[in-house]
């Protein structure tokens, strides 16, 4: 009702008036749209952000807060990258990171390709095929630490059913050895519908007219697929594996609830090593310069990952 | 459908490819089904081996998961009324009694009250935010987008370490609003992104056409851009409501009790004598559920929510 | 190559991000290899520099 009103004081103003006064407000409301939503994240994000970096140049300690704080200057950025436990997490999470990345766009792209031979009933089954993606990390992780009990689990059962070995006989979130493919299979189970689902994006944004100009031309089913098939997906499988990198690259959720970085500390990703020096050393200053390594690094390749966004988006 | 085409795949291929999926998504569903089985079963056959594939279902799980319990001792047995309920019942069979509620209930409440909590801001946020990045010109408007969704990628603990300090100094630690507010800026990026791409595409002419008839922008957003953008706008909720359900950093970091969601309660059920596994794979099964609906009815937009809205297929 | 070098010279946007993106991904590996340890201590520096590069290179010219 109240708007009827407002309507016919608006149609009744001068449209000269009326322009100018939208014309200066278009601006203001700009700023009222954004404004709030920058406000937040100044907040949340970029005041604790620039906090971090002071706290990472000091020894600060939450558990002792009276101790007075001093800066160190560039002390804990020394300590850490020149700590071989720490290039060990980094090398555990590069292990996990490229194997996940392999078998997530190996298997990934072959059902994307497979999907993409449009049969009967392909919807439903690929919105099967995405369920896991969705559930939440930590309840996953939960879960399959049943499914990798050795003698009752079902992976250990299926596992001991079709190579004859003896389910008790292995423990995948025990073992030096298996422990770090546990985790890259329950990733790769959770995950490979995502590239999946972008390289099926990719595969339907290939006109058909290609390929039948190709097949004038007389070019191999063989040749087509990589000629063809595979570079005009290619930006969207960079796409997929740089998100994939970025995410695996912080993995803290999964693993935590999986393996909680054991046993020793061979799955001991870097956020579970930043957990540890954060939240159960308290050694605050350190973690903020860890912290500070990890923004750095995320940052930028969010930066490469936005590039390759444009690229499809171009697309 | 026309006719005979090259790009069209021979019946064959159709069938080998069909049964190649289809096998990939029975194996991939198997695990999902063996937890919501095991809810169903009594502890004794969730641990049986061979693992027990059919069995005598049970709600035992369950009543586990709600409830606390004690041993019944000899001389409390006199003075106990016997079971009114079914779920009495069963705890009562095997020798215990119902101590009280447990706490699942209360973390399932937490991790609703803050999921919509933070989808409704982020939600509110984003798209007038997003509206504004759609139709007007703002200064440094690509360095502001990408600031936004560089702050989605941070790791998680990393972003916690200040905002634990920060939160202890203001008394929102542990507290629902101080998750709300977290989890309102961590969503925003997507739905900044998400719903600039479905504004950018409805044509600009509607709103020209209703400025000109002399709406001012604001009814012209109120009234034309808003139930154009109805669609994107719900499943860009969903997409946030299922992110905050399914959080668990921040959750285990800057929570202990009242604010904690349930992610991180439920590792922590342990039953009576070593790991109630029927409990746990229910807590799991109530909590996975919704998302498994919210994901089959997202189907047609689950592409643009993963890739922050650029592939639109 | 010649392009990339030209477009280097005149400031043009591309060739830089390019280069950005490679010195970030060089930093990048540098702190996950398992090779040598120099490498690891140095990686930061390298991404750090990357990505300074590539927020101020993102305002050049096309």
């Amino acid at each position: 009702m109240a708007n009827n009103a407002i309507d016919r004081i608006a149609r009744s103003t001068p449209s000269g008036f009326a322009k100018r006064v939208r014309g200066l407000s278009d601006r203001t409301i700009a700023w009222i749209f954004v404004g709030p939503s920058i406000l937040l994240l100044l907040a949340i994000n970029i005041f604790p952000l620039i906090w971090t970096i002071r706290l990472s140049f000091t020894n600060f300690r939450v558990n002792r807060m009276n101790a007075p704080i001093k800066f160190i200057g560039l002390r804990n950025y020394e300590r850490i990258l020149s700590d071989p436990d720490i290039w060990q997490t980094m090398q555990a999470t590069a292990h996990f990171l490229l194997w996940t990345i392999f078998f997530q766009v190996l298997i990934g792209f072959t059902l994307a390709y497979l999907i993409n031979k449009k049969f009967k009933g392909n919807d439903l089954w690929t919105t099967i095929i995405v369920l896991p993606m969705m559930l939440s990390p930590a309840v996953v992780g939960n879960f399959w630490t049943f499914l990798y009990q050795p003698q009752i689990g079902l992976f250990n059962y299926v596992v001991g059913f079709f190579s004859g070995a003896d389910p008790s006989s292995f423990s995948m979130i025990g073992s030096v050895h298996l422990a770090p493919w546990a985790i890259v299979i329950v990733d790769t189970w959770m995950w490979t519908p995502f590239v999946m689902l972008i390289c099926l994006a990719g595969l339907r944004s290939i006109p058909d007219s290609i390929y039948e100009a190709a097949e004038i031309d007389r070019a191999s089913k063989w040749r087509q697929f990589w000629t063809l098939t595979v570079p005009m997906v290619l930006p969207f499988l960079m796409l997929a594996v740089l998100f994939r990198g970025i995410e695996n690259f912080k993995m803290f959720d999964l693993v935590v609830q999986l393996t909680g970085g054991g046993p020793g500390s061979i799955t001991t990703l870097t956020s579970i090593d930043l957990k540890r020096e954060a939240f159960e050393k308290w050694r605050t200053g350190y973690a903020s310069a860890y912290a500070v390594i990890l923004f750095v690094t995320v940052f930028g390749l969010a930066s490469i990952y936005v590039k390759a966004l444009n690229k499809v988006k171009e697309r | 459908m026309s006719g005979y085409s090259v790009t069209e795949p021979s019946k064959r291929q159709k069938w080998i490819a069909g049964v190649l999926v289809i096998t990939y998504a029975l194996v991939t569903l198997m695990p999902l089904l063996w937890v919501i089985a095991t809810g169903f079963k009594s502890p004794a056959d969730s641990i049986a081996y061979p693992p027990k594939v059919v069995f005598h279902p049970s709600l035992e799980g369950y009543v586990n998961l709600f409830t606390t319990q004690t041993r019944i001792t000899p001389d409390m047995k006199a003075t106990l009324t016997p079971p009114q309920t079914w779920y009495e019942r069963i705890v009562r069979n095997k020798g215990m009694m119902i101590a009280g509620p447990s706490r699942y209930g209360q973390r399932f409440l937490n991790s609703i009250i803050i999921g919509f909590g933070s989808t409704f801001f982020s939600v509110f946020l984003g798209t007038l935010a997003a509206y504004a990045f759609s139709r007007f010109r703002v200064p440094i408007k690509d360095d502001l987008l990408f600031f936004i969704l560089s702050t989605r990628m941070m790791p998680p603990v990393a972003v916690a370490i200040p905002i634990f300090l920060m939160y202890r100094q203001l008394g929102l630690s542990d507290t629902h609003l101080g998750m709300i507010l977290l989890y309102t800026a961590v969503n925003l990026s997507l739905s900044v992104w998400l719903l600039k791409g479905f504004i950018d595409e409805i044509p600009q002419e509607y709103e020209e056409a209703a400025l000109i008839d002399g709406y001012t922008r604001f009814q012209a957003f109120y009234k034309v851009v808003l139930p154009q953008a109805a669609t994107g706008i719900a499943s860009t909720a969903i997409f946030c409501l299922i992110f905050a359900w399914n959080e668990y950093a921040f959750a285990v970091l800057l929570t202990s009790g009242t604010a904690q969601t349930a992610p991180p309660f439920i590792p922590t059920i342990i039953g009576v004598g070593g790991q109630d596994w029927p409990a746990v794979a229910a807590g799991a099964t109530i909590f996975l559920l919704p998302v498994m609906i919210f994901t089959i009815m997202l189907r047609k937009h689950l592409l643009r929510g993963i890739t922050f809205g650029a592939v639109r297929k | 190559m010649s392009h990339f070098v030209n477009g280097l010279l005149r400031m043009r946007r591309g060739a830089w991000e390019m280069l950005a993106s490679i010195l970030i991904a060089l930093g990048v590996f540098m702190l996950m290899q398992p090779f040598w340890m120099p490498a690891f201590t140095y990686s930061f520096t390298i991404t750090l520099i990357g990505t300074v590069m590539f927020i101020i290179v993102s305002h050049f010219p096309e």
